[in-house]
């Protein structure tokens, strides 16, 4: 996008989030809201990362355990069902897996250039030991 | 009185749409970006917000980009507490007048300020606020470092961590001076509300910030907030480092209303030794030293007595 230059502003200038007006916005999801090209849900830092977290949603129980713990607001929960990740804004911390209650777990790190399909099909087994 | 959202358990609080967004620039694993989304999630209504300088601040609103979707300023490092104390004053005057455009909205006035921020430099502005009785919410990200700037020591650095300005080494092992105890000091300003939170336990949180929220009055809430850069620990471990503070009684969590009524809201099933809340961060490294071991039994003495007096203040409702 073109920057404006610090001296091109008007005094009293304002960044606004959204184009146009939204009325409720803690009613309005986010794939609702027109993001304008201001807010910070239109960059990415995907490049953040090194490993990712991939979803095996077999195991997944909807506990939103992630959706919650999540610092970058990455993990997509609709209707109390988690249903991905957004891949735009995850910087890879890895929060989510260390929170995942099930067994095995339904989110694990994998390297970024790994294959999300190679590694949903060689997902480790349940893991006997009880803690 | 608007109505308070209601939130049963952790799936129906997911339905909430976040008034917060991705890709601002705090570090992988912060705790701050939990703990801001938490709170916006435990209300529907409307919100106006700053934010005091410190990582939060500049991490969210780096131009061209605004991580938030809702009203919010930063002024200086000082004054985010009363900058929202102002917008309320003026939300007020115009409720009176009737010149609100849309009166049947309730906003609800909101200042996140890091500890630096609260403990030192903003503690004047915020005291006013507390002591004008706005109606206003002031949140303290408590990482007990200015980590924004790289890690000077607070006023809130307990005693033994090893920060930029007292380092840890051959002659000094690190801070001296105890962490500030701020929520007394501002409950002892009389107001409805002062509480301690951590992210980790989402309904205690929403629960006390929903109350605060409700009360009319200032209300003060302080919010442990690890912070993987400089306590030393892995990103992923954010939510662990602060089970074990919560567990361990180092970052007990209680509310004080009216400043007589004490409330401990959490008490732990097992309580866990001090000693295993600081192996976990490489701040307290040098405090397994032979020479500083003394230091880890005198931090574990100093916690249980905070955690005697806490429970002798609840029984006797003072």
């Amino acid at each position: 996008m073109m920057k404006k230059g610090w001296d091109e502003f008007e005094i009293g200038a304002m960044l606004r989030t959204f184009d146009g007006k939204i009325d409720d916005i803690a009613g309005t999801l986010q794939e609702d809201r027109a993001y304008s090209e201001n807010s910070s849900f239109v960059a990415s830092v995907a490049d953040w990362r090194i490993n990712k977290p991939i979803f095996n949603k077999d195991f997944c129980i909807d506990c939103q355990f992630c959706w919650v713990y999540c610092p970058d607001i990455s993990i997509i929960s609709r209707d109390k069902k988690m249903i991905g990740i957004d891949m735009d804004h995850c910087k890879g911390c890895g929060i989510c897996v260390e929170v995942c209650p099930t067994n095995p777990k339904s989110l694990l790190m994998f390297p970024e250039k790994s294959d999300e399909e190679t590694e949903l099909a060689t997902w480790p087994a349940k893991n006997k030991e009880t803690k | 009185m608007s109505e308070i959202k209601k939130v049963k358990n952790l799936k129906e609080f997911s339905t909430s749409a976040d008034r917060f967004e991705g890709a601002n620039l705090l570090c992988p694993g912060c705790a701050h970006s939990i703990i801001v989304r938490e709170v916006l999630n435990a209300t529907n209504n409307d919100l106006i917000l700053s934010a005091s300088t410190g990582c939060l601040e500049v991490c969210t609103a780096v131009y061209p980009y605004t991580s938030w979707d809702a009203s919010w300023i930063h002024i200086g490092f000082e004054n985010g507490s009363t900058a929202v104390a102002g917008a309320e004053t003026m939300y007020k005057a115009l409720k009176k007048k009737g010149r609100l455009k849309q009166p049947e909205r309730e906003p609800k006035f909101v200042s996140f300020a890091g500890d630096g921020a609260s403990y030192d430099i903003g503690f004047q502005w915020i005291s006013g606020c507390m002591e004008r009785g706005h109606n206003i919410m002031h949140v303290v990200l408590d990482n007990e470092v200015y980590a924004n700037t790289g890690g000077q020591r607070s006023s809130s650095t307990p005693i033994g961590s090893s920060a930029t300005t007292s380092p840890a080494g051959r002659v000094s092992y690190g801070e001296k001076k105890n962490k500030k105890d701020m929520i007394a000091i501002m409950a002892a300003h009389q107001i409805p509300y002062a509480a301690q939170v951590a992210p980790n336990k989402w309904k205690d949180m929403v629960k006390k910030i929903q109350h605060g929220m409700a009360v009319d009055g200032p209300v003060f809430i302080n919010a442990i907030s690890p912070c993987t850069t400089e306590w030393k620990f892995d990103p992923k471990d954010t939510m662990h480092i602060a089970d074990l503070a919560t567990d361990s009684l180092v970052f007990p969590l209680y509310e004080i209303i009216d400043n007589h009524e004490l409330n401990i809201t959490y008490r732990p099933k097992n309580v866990i030794p001090v000693e295993e809340y600081l192996a976990a961060q490489g701040r307290f490294k040098h405090l397994f030293k032979d020479e500083y071991k003394y230091l880890i039994k005198e931090w574990q003495e100093r916690v249980d007595e905070k955690w005697a007096y806490l429970n002798r203040r609840e029984e006797a409702r003072v």
